[in-house]
């Protein structure tokens, strides 16, 4: 199997990105307030007003040149009377590509022996408010390539102005022109 | 041999010549059944049961045209209530369950006895309900059906219990990518 730094490489030779970049860890988010009830929630798709810790991005694209690898999906939840343990359908698409497709990441939350993972067993400390899950599979990002994630909330306890944020973690390449401009 | 690798030579062995083209993926399916009985198949039927209850969809037990899921982990829980929202662990339940795909079972008279991975996998201070896979995992293959025959019982006791009971199936996956311009 190739690893995160190949076929990071390899994707981004098949769609012709040559530049070398600065290979680095990149984590990117987005949050989303919600309305009272609301169990639909889409994520990187509207950056309009938000601050710089509710997104890191300005566009639902990578920029030029840069790319990165999902490795992991982190969901939190910021609600006095909702929560990330009931279930949940997290769909990630890139392109017009659909790469996590009809997931359940609410079992990983809170402690319930239900986990995916020893390494990544839920979290108790904030009663099922905040979860992570660790890909199996790498799923790249290439640069200029729209992407999106969806989230459907079972429960309809949100209220309003609660917060929720996914935040996608991995390996990436950032822009590093290796010359003087 | 890799998840990749286990899924790349199955799907050759079965002639599914274009599955190593498909995107890769972390997938999981689950079931659940909110009236309480002695048994529960799972997957079977699940083309009529809507998200929370399950998120197979239209396609039911049987995943669509170059689609598969390598299974590497099962586990079941217990659905809080009819409505299937809200969930918990076994919690003293016991599951004695046969996984059967095609017309074949794939695992049989298996049991995820409540807490026995709790020797090398503590989540948080409770006991695990899941049951890692020895060796690579399963294929379950595109549009070939799948479902999973579970009983409940009282851990301690080993005497049948009749409960609510959801089952989750969790590996590496892949989804259709046709590749081409339709």
């Amino acid at each position: 199997m190739a690893n995160q730094v190949s076929k990071l490489a390899y994707v981004d030779s098949k769609l012709g990105v040559s530049l070398p970049g600065q290979q680095t860890t990149r984590v990117i988010y987005d949050s989303v307030n919600a309305v009272a009830g609301q169990q639909f929630y889409e994520f990187f798709t509207n950056f309009a007003g938000k601050t710089e810790f509710q997104t890191n991005l300005t566009t639902n694209k990578l920029d030029s040149a840069e790319s990165m690898v999902i490795k992991s999906v982190q969901i939190i939840m910021n609600s006095a009377v909702s929560n990330l343990s009931d279930h949940l359908n997290l769909n990630i698409t890139v392109g017009n590509q659909v790469v996590l497709k009809d997931f359940d990441p609410s079992f990983n939350a809170s402690s319930r022996g239900l986990s995916f993972d020893r390494l990544h067993s839920g979290y108790n400390g904030d009663t099922g408010k905040n979860l992570e899950v660790r890909l199996l599979t790498d799923i790249v990002i290439p640069p200029q390539v729209n992407f999106k994630a969806t989230l459907q909330v079972s429960n309809a306890l949100v209220a309003l102005n609660d917060d929720i944020t996914i935040v996608l973690k991995g390996y990436g390449r950032i822009f590093s022109a290796g010359n003087s401009f | 041999m890799s998840a990749q690798d286990k899924m790349i030579h199955v799907a050759n062995r079965l002639g599914l010549s274009s599955l190593k083209d498909m995107q890769g993926s972390t997938r999981m399916v689950y079931d659940s059944i909110t009236t309480a009985a002695l048994t529960h198949t799972f997957f079977k039927g699940a083309s009529q049961r809507a998200f929370p209850l399950t998120n197979v969809g239209a396609n039911g037990n049987q995943f669509q045209v170059d689609e598969a899921l390598l299974v590497e982990k099962i586990a079941f829980f217990v659905p809080s209530a009819a409505d299937g929202i809200a969930y918990g662990g076994l919690n003293g339940v016991g599951v004695k369950f046969d996984l059967v795909i095609g017309n074949k079972t794939v695992i049989k008279d298996a049991t995820v006895e409540f807490g026995g991975e709790q020797a090398f996998w503590n989540d948080g201070t409770v006991g695990s309900s899941v049951l890692d896979l020895e060796g690579v995992g399963i294929l379950i293959p595109p549009q070939v059906e799948y479902y999973v025959v579970a009983k409940g019982y009282n851990t301690f006791s080993r005497e049948a219990f009749s409960t609510r009971l959801g089952c989750y199936l969790f590996g590496t996956g892949a989804l259709l990518n046709f590749n081409t311009t339709i």
